[in-house]
């Protein structure tokens, strides 16, 4: 007889089995999404199905990190995690703990067939890139009238330039019939005449960004007239309308970034210029006007006018130099003459009678001044300050060493002045 | 290529203008000029700012709403 095993063994060995298979632990499985449901305590219960049949999953809260979106019904989705045993059931499960959206992988191709397509024909090719205005007035912006985008560009735009006319073309972003919306939106915004136009939307996934990614969008911005900026998305997403866009901008705010010149800038700009010039300027005229003054002082200086004073000016030094030595001289000769004036004082024959000395005359009047001169009996007359003595010689002694003759000798120098002395006591 | 940006009446854009500006200044302060083209280049300059001024029109406007029939609405 075979041996007999409880519902429990059974469960549990086939569970063994699912959890020791290296595919089952972990698959993905494609297929679409019924029975769903949302559970309270966080799991969500759902099953996927295609043509031939379905299998159950469930997603258990500690892994909903692992799905982006709300799950719904309907949902074309690839599941990743592993098939596993329910044992209380009986049942085998998906234990979901990665859910995609499907066709990802299917629009990624695509896309890529669109891009090399579209490049074969040269329309992301460099000499039909125009170049951005370097100050905008008008900006037209095609995107959808709610959502992020349209305010960041706002607010980045008026920001920059608070003068700014912007004007939206509201164009359905996502599902169907978004590709022609943007293309109308272009079209419509490139008539009404705008200096640039920005095309974009926020961020979302490959299908939400689909729609920038259709030819008849690529063709519509290729066709525009008015330079195009694509932003779509963030950074890291990459659309068709970016590569035939003529500028492509991470995001619609480094789009308004690009489009729109930052008026403050051009306005100090403008007044550095005008501080420029103006500098310029009074560098010029003050060089100028300092070239003038020399040149004026150079020819004042060379003029017959102030040679005449430089003239005047030295004969009036050499007046003043004159005048000075003739004052000089004066002082000098008047000093001299108050000089000889005292010496002659000291000189005077009468200062000398008054001082107690005679003058001694012969008969004749004629001065004696030697013992030679006189003999024994003669009749002499001393001339003293009150009056005169007539004396006669009683013996006459000359000695060559008296010394009367030495200081007559020593006053040599004063002859003159002596004789003058002599004649006035004889008068 | 055609650039969008609208012509004054002598037919700068305010990028030429800004180019040309730049030109005048370092015209300007440059030691060659003579005086009489000094005055001249510095009028020069002041026309410029003046159009410079004149292409940023200092009116704030509403954001408009175009349809697809080009007509235009309030945002």
């Amino acid at each position: 007889m075979q041996k007999v095993y409880s519902v429990g063994q059974i469960n549990s060995y086939i569970k063994d089995m699912f959890d020791q298979d290296f595919v089952l632990s972990r698959i993905g499985i494609r297929g679409e999404v019924s029975n769903c449901k949302y559970h309270t305590s966080g799991h969500i219960y759902f099953s996927l199905k295609d043509e031939s049949g379905s299998i159950a999953c469930v997603m258990f809260a500690g892994a909903r990190k692992g799905l982006a979106f709300r799950l719904i019904n309907g949902q074309q989705v690839v599941v990743r995690g592993s098939v596993s045993v329910y044992e209380r059931g009986g049942s085998y499960q998906m234990y979901a703990r990665q859910i995609q959206l499907d066709g990802a992988g299917l629009l990624y191709e695509r896309y890529l067939a669109l891009k090399q397509e579209l490049e074969d024909m040269g329309m992301f090719a460099a000499e039909y890139k125009r170049p951005l205005p370097f100050y905008v007035k008008r900006l037209g912006v095609v995107t959808a009238p709610t959502g992020a985008a349209i305010r960041d560009i706002i607010n980045i735009s008026t920001r920059r330039n608070p003068w700014i006319q912007i004007i939206l073309y509201p164009a359905l972003v996502q599902g169907q019939g978004a590709a022609e919306s943007i293309a109308q939106g272009i079209r419509v915004l490139d008539r009404a005449g705008v200096d640039v136009m920005i095309i974009g939307r926020g961020g979302g996934s490959i299908e939400d960004l689909w729609a920038f990614n259709e030819e008849i969008v690529a063709r519509a911005v290729f066709a525009c007239r008015t330079p195009v900026i694509s932003a779509v998305g963030h950074e890291t997403d990459t659309t068709i309308s970016d590569f035939v866009a003529d500028l492509r901008a991470p995001t619609p705010s480094a789009a308004a970034e690009l489009a729109v010149a930052d008026v403050r800038g051009l306005l100090g700009q403008m007044e550095l210029y005008r501080e420029r010039m103006r500098r310029a300027m009074v560098r010029r005229t003050e060089n100028l006007r300092q070239r003038l003054l020399g040149s004026q002082m150079r020819l004042s200086h060379a003029s017959p006018g102030q040679r005449l004073n430089a003239g005047r000016q030295r004969l009036l030094e050499l007046e003043n130099r004159l005048q000075e030595r003739m004052q000089a001289n004066l002082r000098e000769k008047r000093h001299h003459v108050l000089i000889c004036a005292e010496k002659l004082r000291g000189l005077s024959p009468s200062a000398k009678l008054a001082a107690g000395y005679g003058f001694i005359t012969d008969e004749n009047g004629k001065r004696v001044y030697s013992a030679g001169q006189v003999r024994q009996q003669d009749l002499l007359t001393i001339y003293v300050a009150d009056g005169l003595i007539r004396v006669r010689v009683e013996e006459a002694v000359p000695d060559g060493g008296s010394q009367y003759g030495k200081d007559r000798d020593g006053e040599d120098q004063y002859g003159e002045e002596r004789d003058a002395g002599t004649g006035r006591a004889d008068a | 290529m055609e650039k969008k940006e609208t012509r004054g009446q002598d037919g700068l854009t305010l990028e030429e203008a800004f180019a040309r500006l730049e030109q005048v200044i370092e015209a300007l302060e440059s030691r060659e000029i003579s005086l009489e083209d000094s005055f001249r280049i510095y009028q020069e300059g002041m026309n410029l700012l003046k159009l410079c001024n004149d292409k940023i029109d200092r009116v704030e406007k509403k954001i408009l709403v175009i349809n697809g029939e080009g007509g235009l609405d309030e945002f």
